[in-house]
């Protein structure tokens, strides 16, 4: 047990090494998600997004895309130099490299995310302070279901020519119950003060727990495919 | 079996099928009853109910199949996956079609973001992304590996994509008084659409088969490399 979470560690602080001295995934997802955001607020005028509905769809919208780079790059670093051949000869279970993917995959999407939702907040000037701590919570555990896919069908697509494009068509109608769940929640929570839990909790908790498995499940295959 | 026996079996089975569709047709249109209502638009339902559980019945098809195609890897599975993918898309959107031409009379809207018609656009999505994303791919194996596991992945979403939907306000009928001859045209609906998608499936697992034996003559059933042992033979 204790080996095999030294080898998530080590595995994830090599991808977050690689990427903090290169620095080539956190810096374009980021900006692509702003322009995302900048795009809707201008598109949909002034004052669209005040309601936790609209603010927190259109904050989706930006994690979504944000997330399918996140997934591809941080994937596309193995396939380089054979780094995915030198890691499958290492003697380390295929359930601890996803875990480890994941668990980068995840640190990147929540960075995403603290430089995001206060750009969205601003434009849309959505009031966060009625409930920070449960928008919190919804979006970090939607965020994992949806980077436990992510993790997985990237490890899938990033051979094929269309890695991008291919990633995004597999992982979003798979994630749209958690776009749907987590945003009705919210809205729930922001306008009418219901609390979060209940079904919406349980579903995106499900969610997680039905992908984590099924992707930690798979990923040896696919890994060896 | 000899090729002609087969092709007259297929013939024969085409034949009945289109007989019987043509039989519960006519029952639908002279036999059973208009609805007080919603008029004829309701008998629409006698095409939409059973469409709607066979889609469900061809999508458990493609999961079993890309199951199997996980654990034995044999391009047969695929081929039997993407038949039934093929067919599952065809009847959703029948299912979306028949229930916009339902929401039109019954609401007076083409579209509504009621719970099922929402579920029925993101089980179309997530099937038509499956026959989407083939040809994308290239290499064969590679595209039978990420179409298996999409098709395990999206029939699991299938229950929650259910229960999210549920959390939409709804204006569906959740359940609909039918007289006893309404409940028999319906029922008697389910045999000749339970033979379309089995032919219609068969059928195009065939033509699968054939673009396979065409595009890779020699096929190699297994994708991962068999060991053979120091000096013995293959």
């Amino acid at each position: 047990m204790n080996r095999a979470i030294r080898h998530i560690a080590l595995l994830t602080l090599k991808d977050l090494r690689i990427e903090a001295r290169g620095r080539q995934t956190i810096g374009l997802v980021v900006v692509l998600a702003i322009l995302i955001v900048v795009v809707l607020a201008l598109g949909l005028g002034p004052g669209s997004g005040s309601s936790g509905l609209s603010a927190t769809a259109i904050l989706w919208v930006a994690y979504l895309f944000g997330g399918v780079l996140i997934f591809e790059k941080t994937m596309a670093v193995e396939r380089y130099d054979d780094a995915l051949a030198g890691l499958l000869l290492a003697p380390i279970d295929r359930g601890s490299i996803f875990a480890a993917k994941l668990l980068a995959n995840l640190v990147l999407m929540f960075t995403l995310a603290l430089v995001v939702t206060p750009v969205g907040i601003m434009f849309f000037q959505f009031d966060l302070s009625v409930a920070p701590g449960g928008f919190a919570l919804v979006m970090a555990i939607s965020m994992i279901g949806y980077a436990a896919i992510g993790t997985l069908f990237a490890a899938l697509t990033s051979s094929t020519r269309l890695a991008g494009g291919l990633l995004a068509m597999l992982v979003f109608p798979v994630t749209l119950p958690v776009v749907l769940v987590s945003t009705r929640v919210l809205a729930n929570l922001f306008e009418h003060n219901v609390s979060i839990g209940g079904s919406g909790l349980a579903i995106l908790i499900a969610f997680d727990v039905m992908f984590l498995t099924a992707s930690w499940l798979v990923f040896e295959i696919v890994l060896e495919a | 079996m000899d090729s002609a026996t087969s092709k007259l079996i297929s013939r024969l089975y085409w034949l009945v099928t289109f007989c019987l569709l043509v039989a519960v047709t006519a029952m639908m249109a002279f036999w059973t009853p208009r609805e007080e209502t919603m008029g004829d638009v309701q008998k629409i339902f006698y095409i939409h109910l059973p469409t709607a559980i066979s889609t469900f019945i061809v999508c458990f098809v493609v999961f079993v199949a890309s199951v199997m195609y996980l654990l034995q890897r044999r391009s047969w599975w695929d081929d039997v996956a993407f038949a039934a993918a093929k067919v599952a898309v065809l009847l959703a959107s029948i299912v979306l079609l028949t229930g916009m031409i339902w929401g039109r009379s019954a609401w007076g809207h083409w579209w509504t973001w009621s719970p099922r018609l929402t579920f029925s656009l993101i089980l179309w999505l997530l099937y038509v992304v499956y026959l989407m994303i083939r040809p994308s791919i290239e290499s064969s194996q590679r595209r039978a590996l990420i179409c298996a596991v999409y098709g395990v992945i999206a029939f699991m979403d299938v229950p929650l994509v259910y229960l999210s939907v549920k959390l939409l306000p709804d204006i569906h009928p959740s359940s609909i008084q039918l007289s006893p001859d309404m409940r028999t045209t319906l029922l008697a609906w389910f045999v000749p659409m339970g033979m379309l998608v089995i032919g219609l499936v068969v059928t195009s697992f065939k033509i699968n088969r054939l673009h396979r034996a065409i595009s890779e003559p020699v096929e190699e059933e297994v994708d991962e490399p068999r060991l053979v042992p120091a000096g013995g033979n293959a």
